[in-house]
């Protein structure tokens, strides 16, 4: 009964466990791991909902309506019928979400090269000239670390150094193409077996990645300092936040225990794990099943 | 690639003169603008202004003599407008929020507070442990 071991499989991947590991607090002390556990959990997900698709879809054209029996077999046809429609809907929302931000990136690019001025003492960034603090990056080819004036007026040397380090860490590592496989993945999952945690934990883990960076460079009270100075600069009277608390968590976490090779150790196996049992447990059954049924 | 950043900056030089400009210019008029700096072919100045034109940052007024070019939008609106689209992260629609990654994102009046609380006990815990090293 392997389209049923997929089809649980791809729904625990898809709801339970992203919710489970989105509460959990280890993370904040192996983002680098947790993030990879993440994407082994999507990879897993995806990868479980078109096996069972196609495990369906082998036990529905080899004929077996009649041992089946009519309503199972229609339920069968209906999972399937949804497994190509999330299988559609991830290729589109690939797309889209891919040429969405590379459009809107391109045109903010063009207006930052049109109105910034580069600096060469800021690592070349392109520094706008408006009283509000900005700090923000365009990942890409081109990338650009933008700031303003007011950031400059703000911000101490240290501090400008660390959002420079924190900046340049997404733009190297490439931080955005991960947010960008979990917003496909996360349009692409229907609304009633996806989990919004997903997005929302990797988002805070590759800005706690870059925090990192920005500590090894100048130590956590600069790294704190800009964190706040730049947060509440922007926050007009009585505002609510849009993001929701996580720059406070990123700012605690700089006074908490320091990163865990031992939680990070285990969060890596279990990635390998999430991937690499279910396919062994499930997958090599069902393959050779397909083997036989095709030797036949 | 230097080509490149060359274009861009002259690209900006020209954005510059049509905001100053407070009429719309012939391309004849930009040209004898920018010469005054720099040597430059009139071809070149007719290139940017029709790239200009491509990227919607410039109009192109046809008149019976000769074509006119102005500023699409002002300099502060354009400025405006790059805020906005750094700034709005409320609109999660999806491709707007990995199209740019902001340093931080916005707080509310609470987490403001909760933030400067965050900072002090970090800077409580690295003064101590500075004066007992």
């Amino acid at each position: 009964m392997s389209a049923l071991a997929f089809t649980i499989l791809a729904i625990a991947l898809a709801g339970p466990v992203p919710e489970m590991l989105a509460r959990a607090s280890w993370p904040m002390r192996a983002p680098r791991a947790a993030v990879v556990l993440w994407q082994a959990v999507a990879a897993a997900a995806v990868l479980s909902a078109f096996s069972a698709g196609l495990a369906i879809a082998s036990r529905i054209f080899t004929g077996e309506i009649a041992a089946l029996g009519w309503p199972l077999w229609l339920c069968l046809v209906g999972v399937f019928a949804l497994t190509l429609l999330i299988g559609a809907r991830l290729i589109i929302a690939v797309l889209r979400v891919a040429i969405g931000t590379r459009r809107r990136r391109a045109h903010h690019r063009m207006m930052v090269d049109l109105l910034g001025e580069c600096h060469d003492d800021l690592d070349g960034a392109r520094v706008i000239r408006v009283p509000e603090t900005l700090a923000y990056c365009l990942p890409g080819m081109r990338s650009r670390v933008v700031l303003s004036e007011g950031t400059l007026t703000a911000l101490t040397g240290p501090e400008l150094a660390a959002i420079l380090r924190h900046e340049r860490a997404h733009l190297r590592a490439r931080h955005d193409l991960v947010l960008e496989a979990f917003i496909a993945v996360h349009t692409a999952f229907p609304r009633f077996v996806r989990s919004g945690s997903a997005l929302a934990a990797v988002r805070l883990l590759v800005e706690l990645l870059a925090d990192d960076a920005a500590v090894r460079a100048v130590g956590p009270t600069p790294l704190a300092r800009a964190l706040v100075a730049c947060s509440v600069a922007r926050t007009p009277a009585g505002a609510l936040g849009a993001g929701g608390p996580t720059t406070v968590i990123r700012v605690r976490r700089l006074s908490g225990p320091p990163n865990s090779l031992p939680i990070s150790l285990a969060a890596y196996c279990a990635a390998v794990a999430v991937l690499v049992v279910p396919t062994i447990a499930v997958v090599v059954p069902w393959l050779t099943e397909l083997l036989r049924l095709i030797l036949i | 690639m230097t080509r490149l950043t060359g274009l861009g900056a002259l690209e900006r030089t020209v954005m510059d003169h049509l905001w100053a400009a407070d009429r719309p210019q012939t391309v004849r008029q930009v040209h004898d603008a920018l010469s005054v700096h720099r040597d430059l072919a009139y071809t070149t100045v007719m290139t940017v202004l029709q790239r200009l034109a491509r990227k919607s940052l410039v109009v192109q007024i046809r008149d019976d003599r000769a074509h006119q070019y102005a500023a699409m939008h002002g300099r502060d609106d354009l400025v405006a407008g790059l805020m906005v689209d750094a700034l709005d992260q409320a609109a999660d629609s999806g491709d707007r929020r990995a199209a740019l990654m902001n340093f931080v994102e916005r707080v509310g009046t609470d987490e403001a507070d909760a933030l400067r609380r965050a900072l002090a006990d970090l800077e409580a815990t690295q003064n101590s442990g500075r004066i007992k090293a």
